[in-house]
């Protein structure tokens, strides 16, 4: 079956909305589901879809009806600013919709990436150069940093300066290196 | 390097019979999911940021050292184009969907493809003959590493390679080997394998994607974990039990021949004969077939049909290619006949040529 909106990709989710006049369904695609307000996530499809994998876990309940129910109250999380997505969006499509994401659900993700990733949680493979050379700078920029309010405490204020100069300077290279992440202030 | 070549050239890189283990392991393939800082994932961003993810790619690899990449946007080919490029496995039937904005970059040897704005900005992907992970990977990794100096990658430092998918998230890699393993499912000892690879955090399917049902024998073996361990580790782990299935497959094959021989060679040479001769050949029959024949030949019943020719009947015979070929849309029993037609031209000029062979 095509999605009921676009009618161009096939229809994975489900969208009901109940009201007054009784309940509507829809058919959706993925993309058209994540630009609606509201879905559900059709539980007769790909029985070991992610979807499925994460609402089950994150959801509530076993069951589908109560787990259907239990939905309806659920919060709807923190709202991602670079995408509209919301964390309980984000459970019932299984996908994030943009790098920003990751920041917006920080906090939550450990426990959704724990059931995915066999219990890991943190990345421990491939880091771009790019960002090996940042990471290090930023570290080098946090321990200058720690000398100079050692320097201050210690009335050696020539020597914090100095130090606080270094630190500029190093602010300046993350800046040249575009690290776009607005993380570079150490102020 | 013109798009003909590409779908009408008669063997595909990983289709070649050679690597470590071909017998068993038909190709091995690697994917790295990348994704670009400031656009939002192929299912949230809108057509212009589409757009420029697809021009900042292009033009990285375009301009790259590596010549000979064909750029192909998905929405300019014909739909039979798109589908020859699915069936080749150079890019995904989700790319396809002209609404996406996909495109792909293909090396001129197809053992490199690039798809751009499949459900990542991103994803390189590595296909090798035979059993190569560490090959496939070091390549996968090396145009990775030319890419990441010329675009920003959304990476983070807890969480890896930013994707789409929660399930990728971490290296971002997918490795996975194509596996030929007719002993085993003949045996039945498959069904009890494939819930305890399941346990050991890899994934088992049948060779075009989802579902259990496997034809032609044929199984991806596949990592399900991308976060928590180091690329290398994820392909050790691969690669052992790989070769689990490889020695447990060998095994098998033994005891089949042991036991009952002509039992054996009678099935696999009454396939043989089947795509020798036959008029109607739907794609299920022709893919047991091929599976029989390949068998006979890694056991050496079958002796003078080319391994590599039924690699590339494999993938001849599916609707794409056989529509490509006969240069015209096929309804279904046409196709079967068309089938039948190429697999008879095909087995039968081998042996021709190699008569030739032996009179010069």
């Amino acid at each position: 079956m095509n999605c009921d909106n676009c009618n161009e990709r096939p229809a994975s989710v489900i969208f009901t909305q109940e009201s007054v006049n009784g309940t509507t369904e829809r058919h959706l695609c993925e993309k058209c589901a994540f630009q609606s307000q509201m879905f559900h996530f059709d539980p007769n499809q790909e029985p070991l879809s992610i979807q499925q994998f994460l609402s089950h876990w994150f959801g509530g309940s076993e069951s589908v009806q109560p787990f259907q129910q239990s939905r309806e109250s659920m919060p709807e999380g923190p709202t991602c600013p670079e995408c509209d997505l919301t964390f309980r969006k984000f459970l019932d499509i299984g996908k994030f919709g943009c790098p920003t994401c990751y920041d917006t659900f920080r906090e939550r993700l450990p426990r959704v990436f724990g059931k995915l990733h066999n219990g890991h949680t943190k990345h421990a493979g491939k880091i771009p150069v790019s960002f090996n050379k940042m990471f290090s700078v930023k570290k080098k920029i946090e321990e200058i940093r720690l000398k100079m309010q050692e320097a201050i405490q210690e009335e050696r204020f020539e020597d914090a300066a100095a130090l606080r100069d270094e630190v500029n300077e190093l602010k300046l290279h993350l800046v040249k290196e575009g690290n776009g992440g607005g993380e570079g202030n150490v102020d | 390097m013109s798009i003909d070549k590409f779908m009408r050239g008669a063997v595909t890189g990983w289709m070649a019979s050679h690597g470590e283990h071909s017998d068993i392991v038909m190709s091995t393939r690697i994917r790295l999911a990348r994704n670009l800082r400031g656009f939002r994932f192929p299912i949230a961003f809108t057509a212009e940021e589409a757009r420029q993810v697809d021009e900042q790619a292009a033009t990285a690899l375009l301009n790259s050292d590596e010549k000979g990449y064909a750029y192909m946007k998905m929405s300019e080919l014909p739909s039979l184009d798109r589908q020859v490029l699915v069936e080749k496995h150079l890019v995904s039937p989700q790319l396809t969907d002209p609404k996406r904005h996909g495109a792909v970059l293909l090396s001129e040897d197809e053992t490199l493809s690039i798809m751009v704005n499949e459900e990542d900005h991103i994803r390189i992907q590595c296909i090798y003959p035979g059993f190569q992970l560490e090959n496939a990977y070091e390549h996968a990794d090396s145009v990775d590493d030319y890419l990441e100096k010329k675009l920003p990658y959304a990476f983070d430092e807890d969480f890896g390679y930013l994707t789409s998918c929660p399930s990728n998230t971490g290296t971002g890699m997918r490795a996975s080997v194509m596996m030929h393993l007719p002993a085993l499912t003949i045996t039945k000892q498959i069904e009890r394998i494939i819930p305890a690879i399941t346990r050991l955090g890899m994934v088992v399917r049948g060779s075009y994607g989802e579902g259990s049902e496997a034809p032609g024998n044929i199984y991806q073996v596949s990592n399900q974990t991308t976060l928590g361990k180091p690329e290398k580790e994820i392909l050790a782990d691969l690669k052992n039990i790989a070769l689990r299935l490889i020695a447990h497959e060998r095994r098998s094959r033994e005891i089949l021949l042991s036991k009952s021989q002509v039992a054996l060679s009678n099935k696999l040479f009454r396939s043989l004969g089947i795509i020798s001769f036959a008029r109607l050949l739907p794609s299920g029959e022709a893919a047991r077939c091929l599976s029989d024949v390949r068998l006979g030949i890694d056991l050496g019943i079958i002796k003078d049909v080319d391994m590599s020719i039924l690699n590339e009947l494999m993938i001849f015979m599916q609707p794409g290619f056989l529509q490509q070929y006969a240069g015209s849309e096929l309804t279904a029993e046409e196709r079967d006949i068309f089938r039948a037609n190429l697999f008879r031209e095909r087995l039968k000029i081998e042996t021709q040529s190699e008569d030739n062979n032996k009179e010069n």
